[in-house]
């Protein structure tokens, strides 16, 4: 009850403006799907890296108190994405060494740690941190062209199918395969490069 | 010529590529860019450096690889792969002898187009030889791109075709050979589940009974011919003649979608919430995947809304291979303790310990109905009784607390869920506990709320940001 008063003062103190409530939404959409494949490739259970999931998210929910809103500070957005990338890495550094249950890890102190920017751990993060990013991108973005175009991105650049065999199955003209493809490039590049200004 | 032609400014290109040239001089770009390799380089590189291409070549097409628990997509519904109807059509269409039609496709004059969604639209058509009305569902371009693609859609229509049964919804004929294929099926013109539950709400306990035996004997009938229908939602029952008849329809089709839909945008087409747990971890899958979602199905009769629910895509997938549902009595007080019990059966997270036949739940549900209209005649079939443990997921966390607190003693249970809560969600216990009559259910309970308080905390956050973020400004 306490502790909820707390959070409530802190918050009242803290979030500045309404973007950082869209912020907190992106995250918890983005970061939970994220965590759980990190933690998957780091070759942890599915039944743990979902608890790890949980975990990770209800201990960045229960920091926010520390988010500093100096401007110099960087943004919320950053701050959360920091301390949920500290979290997992931490933890999967720590799991590496010596093997512990989720359930038996104190995350409080997970939070100190600075994780080594050069394990492997780190390393898988970023990439699905990435990947997240050009995910959201396509999904985004694939609307704003006719089927035919999105098409002949995908199946050429992503599936890496021959621009003669696309242009063949599309019933259009490989150097309109090559324009199409390069229109969504573009876009997509666009995209992406806005989340990271955002910081996404 | 070509030569002469090879001096596109750089800025001809960049209006190539953000669409600002008209067509015909867009046409005259491409016709040289699919000859020239140096203009095809540059606009390449004006699109962007090689090493964005690689990375969205490489980030992209591994996202298929996992397919299931990477959508980053809301819950709700995956509205990006709908397509403009009438932009579909005018490709489609040969022009009709009549203007009031909107054209022809093979020998139906097609009327209207009576929806559209993920899959692809659906055409109202009359088929003259015959003197009666169709319904056409024809595959969405994106999902008709391969050759593979457009056999497996016809392969899993022509194996559907073949179940033939009052509550399955016939389908007339296939055609895999067009381009874009289609499926012509009965014109049924009554609502489906999910448009008479979200008009009228819950359904009663009759007819709860009636619509889940008649599609339980028509999953009865697709599992004897090795059909599994892969996709029973309220969206895919049709209720005819005022609800009195059950048709079932898309069988086997959701499977052949989706495989289509992953290597097209690593995403799930469509809603999650009624896919069984195995279904949701990507793992084969068996007859008993029915059965798990026609007990979702049934829940969703009897609640008004889905067993699973949560904000993501990712938060549904996970409650349904993890949470207990909601108790039924708890949502619609009319539920008899019966019927909730076989629910819960249904949603048992593991195959083996549902029900194990749609036969089976066919004729218990049928005797159900019979007791309910003839209680005096019709004693009420014994029900097999679930327990707790089946109800969640029997994974190590749960064995451990298990394990710690029942060496500790009863009282752990409460306080250490209480630990875990997230401070709000303490005042408001979610379920009451039932008298404790050993410790297992009790405790494996207790981690059950324990895991479903996520969302709630998750979601009080974000109403407080958004009371905060509105006091403010």
């Amino acid at each position: 009850m306490q502790e909820s008063y707390q959070t409530r003062a802190s918050l009242l103190l803290r979030i500045r403006d309404a973007q950082d409530t869209q912020a907190w939404g992106e995250f918890v959409e983005i970061y939970e799907s994220l965590i759980y494949r990190v933690a998957r490739q780091q070759g942890v259970q599915h039944a743990d890296a979902l608890e790890l999931t949980q975990e990770v998210l209800l201990t960045v929910a229960r920091s926010i108190n520390r988010w500093d809103a100096e401007p110099s500070r960087g943004s919320f957005r950053g701050w959360l994405r920091r301390v949920a990338r500290n979290l997992t890495i931490n933890y999967l550094i720590r799991q590496r060494r010596h093997p512990q249950g989720v359930g038996d890890t104190d995350f409080q102190s997970l939070l100190a740690e600075q994780p080594d920017p050069h394990s492997e751990e780190s390393a898988s993060f970023d990439l699905e941190c990435r990947r997240s990013l050009f995910l959201r991108a396509a999904q985004q973005i694939q609307d704003e062209f006719q089927a035919s175009t999105w098409l002949a991105f995908w199946n050429s650049c992503v599936l890496q199918q021959s621009v003669k065999e696309v242009a063949a199955e599309l019933e259009m003209t490989p150097g309109a395969i090559y324009v199409a493809r390069s229109r969504v490039m573009a876009r997509l590049r666009k995209c992406v490069q806005e989340y990271v200004e955002r910081d996404l | 010529m070509i030569a002469a032609r090879c001096q596109f400014r750089q800025t001809r290109l960049q209006q190539l590529l953000s669409g600002q040239l008209n067509e015909a001089m867009a046409a005259d770009v491409a016709r040289h860019i699919g000859q020239c390799e140096t203009c095809r380089h540059k606009l390449e590189a004006l699109a962007a450096d090689a090493s964005w291409w690689q990375e969205a070549q490489q980030l992209l097409s591994s996202a298929t690889t996992s397919p299931v628990l990477l959508t980053d997509a809301p819950a709700v519904s995956n509205d990006r792969s709908v397509i403009e109807p009438l932009e579909l059509v005018s490709g489609f269409l040969q022009p009709g002898d009549d203007p009031s039609q909107l054209g022809r496709l093979d020998e139906f004059e097609i009327l209207e187009v009576i929806g559209h969604g993920g899959m692809g639209i659906v055409l109202k058509g009359y088929d003259r030889p015959l003197a009666r009305h169709v319904a056409i569902k024809v595959l969405a371009p994106h999902y008709a791109t391969s050759g593979a693609a457009r056999r497996r859609f016809a392969r899993e229509a022509q194996a559907a075709a073949a179940v033939v049964h009052p509550h399955v919804l016939a389908i007339h004929g296939v055609n895999g050979n067009h381009r874009l294929p289609y499926l012509v099926m009965p014109l049924v013109t009554g609502p489906s589940l999910q448009q008479q539950i979200d008009t009228q709400g819950p359904l009663g306990v009759l007819d709860t009974l009636r619509i889940g035996m008649q599609a339980a004997q028509g999953l009865a009938a697709a599992h004897a011919q090795g059909l599994v229908h892969r996709d029973v939602k309220p969206a895919n029952i049709l209720l005819e003649n005022g609800l009195q008849r059950v048709l079932l329809t898309d069988f086997g089709l959701a499977r052949a979608i989706d495989d289509v839909s992953l290597t097209h945008s690593g995403v799930i087409a469509g809603t999650p919430q009624y896919m069984s747990p195995e279904q949701t971890r990507g793992e084969p899958v068996d007859h008993r995947t029915d059965l798990f979602s026609l007990g979702s199905v049934l829940y969703t009769m009897c609640a008004g809304r889905p067993p699973f629910r949560a904000d993501s895509t990712f938060g549904v997938m996970r409650k349904i291979c993890e949470a207990a549902p909601r108790d039924l009595r708890e949502i619609n007080p009319e539920v008899p303790a019966w019927l909730s019990e076989i629910v819960l059966r249904l949603l048992a997270k593991q195959p083996d310990q549902r029900f194990q036949s749609a036969a089976e739940v066919a004729s218990l549900l049928e005797n159900c109905l019979a007791h309910l209209q003839h209680p005096t005649a019709v004693a009420l079939p014994e029900i097999p009784g679930t327990t707790s443990s089946a109800l969640v997921v029997d994974h190590l966390i749960a064995r451990r607390l298990l394990w710690s607190l029942a060496a500790a003693g009863v009282l752990a249970a409460t306080s250490l869920a209480a630990w875990q809560l997230w401070p709000q969600a303490v005042e408001n216990p979610a379920v009451p506990q039932p008298p404790a009559a050993s410790h297992a259910p009790e405790l494996l309970e207790a981690h059950t709320r324990w895991r479903d308080d996520l969302d709630p905390t998750l979601s009080t956050i974000r109403t407080q940001l958004q009371t905060l973020a509105g006091d403010e400004w």
